[in-house]
């Protein structure tokens, strides 16, 4: 898969995923003092997804800090270590136990800038695991996305690509405010050419992964190389597909999806997170406000996680999020007039 | 990408139709607009045109098969359009099933998507897309008019466009629009004459055969509910008139020119004594074959017959013959029945479908023109009734609005008069079961 960041001219090498985020760290920690890590297990240990790896030999403990094994009291220190002039990148080892962190999270990242009148920031970095198919069954698999997205004061990425996990940490670093990002663990181990040195990638910027005329696929995360496979199949049949990485969930890159289905006249959004109330009937929402409206050709279809926690069983965890198949069906569905 | 050819819905309760014969070949080109096959539903026989022009690929469905609604029927690709295997072969293998056995013929071929498709029918205002709708706003056009080909009838964008091109195609040959009482007779419409005999159909029965003779504007696919209406085995000869459903297009000098036609049909047609029905015009007609064949008509049955004064709805025929669009016709197709509401939206939306070509109309209105001049019949056949010698019986509506059922006196004492309350002009249509009925106990004695 081709990293979509990449520009001609810079160098770039090929990196897996996690040694992108890994190398995004490694330059934030060179260029910037006021850069630290912190976590659960991410010193000597190297992460539990080994994403930090060896980090501590090379910036020492006091920029690679082991936090206990409380989501709440380490999320609470890297609040307040934001608050007093540092930039935090906190991770979590399982976005699913941010739930522990809510409060830090939510009611105190999210509102200091507001609640002191624009007197304070909290430059915070919340780099989250996330998403199914590991096995990790039901609380450590889910896709909060939604959930942090509803949250004014927050910005949260979805890096589908090794190029964007690394350009994405970047800008978040650049942000004066909180940013979570989701970094899916199917994506970790994914290669692909990465831009050498230092670069950011836009927040709030979706990219057309897949330029095509007959139906718009919205997607994030892992969905959008399932959306580019579907896709490829679906151009076997004559069904040009045109596949967007929403890449940020807040903000929300509503011209670049309004310009796709005004092209196409037809939707569909593919989330992992749970369908209902999740990302993608955002999208639907937000296209039916638009003045894409009067583009539409279709019903706008989503495709979304099933209305259940994840099994652990592999076959039934397959079964409970979006796989290509089921985007290629809905998209043929779409252009066949069946819905 | 391919455009998907589906078998259309053209009537309010139309779940399936039959696939009659294909015009075009697996590969060969097409031109939108051009006739491309042609179906039988439950109530009408029509030609349906490509949806697009270039190669027609990956045929589905055979000529005789039952196809649901909705259903594609194959694909016409762009000229230069890589082919690529059928799409969809999921649902295309439901339906490109071998060519049944008779006996199975009449079996739905019925995918998940038709079976929805045949549920709803719209209820008020049609259902489109919102691209639709704008597209519509924006040229102009009633959505009423325009036919929808997604699911449940849902008008698509590109139902629109095809709807705005074939206007646009429409205007250049229909100038501005001729008075219906033209003080001078209009120059006639430029059309090209065909040759050929009528078109007969036949169904096969037992005893003497039933011959049907449409009125003017229809074709014999109208006779279709009455047909379900009588003995199943009662067999049925057919004509079509010129410029009518299937007949060629002949320009005809006056009635005695339309009749010595159908009498040659009839010739052509006909094995020995029939029993002799007409509608309308077709009653003028069949009162004219009667007239010229007394001795092989056993009975005769006229319906609503035209020829027995001057009288008859000028405006309404001309209104008819020359509409261009469902909006235009609609209001003069109500005038067929007893009460306005007696013609659906979809009714006339599928009469307008088979009304597509503008030599149809234009040929159907310079017959117009010719039988019935300043709205008036130009032809009187009281004489002809009196000298019939046929058991014969007339059957008017009494709220019949075109020809006045007043004109049914003019008949001699041995002729039967049934006026049919609640009536319009097309009994037929209105109710098959009470006119099936009738002309059972017509036929029997």
């Amino acid at each position: 898969m081709n990293a979509q960041t990449a520009i001609p001219e810079v160098k770039t090498r090929e990196m897996s995923y996690a040694e992108a985020i890994r190398d995004a760290m490694a330059i934030a920690l060179e260029r910037d003092p006021t850069v630290i890590l912190m976590g659960e297990d991410i010193g000597v240990y190297g992460g539990a997804f080994q994403v930090t790896g060896d980090l501590v030999e090379r910036f020492g403990t006091d920029r690679v800090m082991d936090t206990p094994i409380s989501e709440l009291g380490g999320a609470g220190v890297a609040v307040g270590a934001a608050l007093t002039g540092l930039k935090p990148i906190f991770e979590f080892q399982f976005s699913d136990f941010a739930a522990l962190a809510m409060e830090q999270i939510v009611n105190q990242a999210a509102k200091m800038r507001y609640m002191l009148g624009g007197e304070a920031a909290v430059p915070l970095v919340f780099r989250m695991p996330a998403g199914s198919g590991t096995g990790a069954a039901a609380q450590h698999s889910q896709s909060f996305e939604a959930w942090f997205g509803h949250v004014p004061g927050l910005k949260v990425v979805q890096p589908s690509t090794p190029a964007d996990a690394k350009g994405l940490l970047l800008a978040a670093l650049e942000d004066p405010d909180p940013v979570i990002i989701f970094e899916h663990k199917l994506l970790y181990k994914m290669k692909a050419q990465v831009p050498e040195g230092y670069y950011t990638t836009p927040i709030g910027k979706a990219q057309i992964m897949r330029p095509g005329r007959d139906v718009t696929i919205v997607a994030s995360a892992i969905m959008v190389h399932r959306a580019l496979e579907a896709a490829e199949k679906l151009a076997k049949d004559g069904i040009d597909a045109e596949v967007i990485d929403l890449r940020s969930v807040r903000p929300i890159d509503r011209d670049t999806i309004i310009a796709s289905v005004r092209k196409t006249g037809r939707l569909l959004c593919v989330y992992e997170g749970v369908r209902t109330l999740g990302v993608g009937a955002e999208i639907s929402a937000m296209i039916a406000e638009s003045e894409a409206f009067d583009y539409l050709d279709a019903p706008i279809l989503r495709l979304g996680g099933a209305e259940a926690p994840i099994p652990y069983n592999p076959d039934l965890e397959r079964a409970a999020v979006p796989q290509a198949p089921a985007i290629e069906a809905a998209a043929r569905q779409l252009v066949r007039r069946e819905v | 990408m391919p455009v998907e050819v589906i078998m259309p819905k053209v009537d309010m309760d139309m779940a399936s139709g039959k696939l009659a014969v294909w015009h075009v070949e697996e590969g060969a080109t097409v031109k939108k607009g051009a006739a491309l096959f042609d179906i039988e539903t439950d109530k009408a026989a029509m030609e349906v045109e490509a949806p697009a022009s270039g190669r027609l690929h990956h045929i589905l469905a055979a000529p005789g098969q039952v196809i649901a609604v909705g259903a594609p029927l194959a694909f016409i690709y762009a000229e230069g359009e890589a082919v690529g295997p059928a799409p969809s072969v999921a649902s295309a293998a439901a339906t490109a099933t071998p060519e049944p056995a008779p006996a199975a013929a009449d079996a739905v071929v019925t995918t998940p998507v038709a079976a929805i498709a045949a549920v709803e029918v719209a209820n008020g205002t049609p259902r489109a897309t919102p691209v639709a709708r704008r597209l519509a706003r924006e040229a102009a056009i009633a959505l009423e008019s325009v036919i929808g080909s997604g699911p449940r009838q849902r008008i698509q964008k590109d139902d629109v466009e095809r709807e705005i091109a074939r206007r646009a195609a429409i205007k250049p040959a229909a100038p501005a629009p001729a008075p219906v009482y033209a003080a001078e007779p209009a120059a006639p419409a430029v059309w090209s004459e065909e040759s050929g005999d009528l078109h007969v159909t036949t169904r096969k029965g037992t005893g003497t055969p039933l011959l049907l003779i449409h009125g003017f504007a229809a074709d014999s696919a109208g006779w279709m509910a009455l047909e379900r209406a009588l003995p199943r085995d009662l067999p049925l000869i057919r004509i079509d008139l010129p410029g009518h459903g299937r007949s060629p297009r002949r320009r005809i000098a006056g009635f005695a020119d339309l009749a010595r036609l159908v009498v040659q049909a009839f010739d052509r047609a006909a094995e020995g004594p029939v029993h002799l029905l007409g509608h309308s015009l077709g009653g003028a007609l069949a009162l004219a074959l009667a007239d010229i064949r007394p001795r092989q008509i056993k009975t005769l049955t006229l319906l609503a017959p035209a020829g027995l004064g001057p009288e008859i709805d000028g405006a309404a025929l001309n209104g008819i013959a020359r509409a261009s669009a469902t909006e235009s016709l609609a209001p003069w197709l109500k005038r067929l029945t007893a009460r306005p509401d007696g013609i659906s939206h979809d009714f006339a939306k599928a009469a307008m479908l088979a009304r597509l070509d503008p030599d149809l109309r234009a040929v159907q209105s310079d017959m117009a023109r010719v039988l019935f001049p300043d709205g008036v019949q130009g032809f009187d056949l009281t004489a002809a009734l009196d000298r019939v010698t046929a058991p014969t019986a007339l059957i008017w509506g009494r709220d019949d609005h075109i020809l006045p059922w007043s004109q049914a006196l003019k008949a001699p004492g041995e002729v039967a008069l049934h006026l049919l309350r609640g009536v319009g002009h097309i009994p037929h249509i209105e109710d098959p079961e009470a006119l099936a009925s009738l002309i059972g106990r017509h036929l029997r004695p």
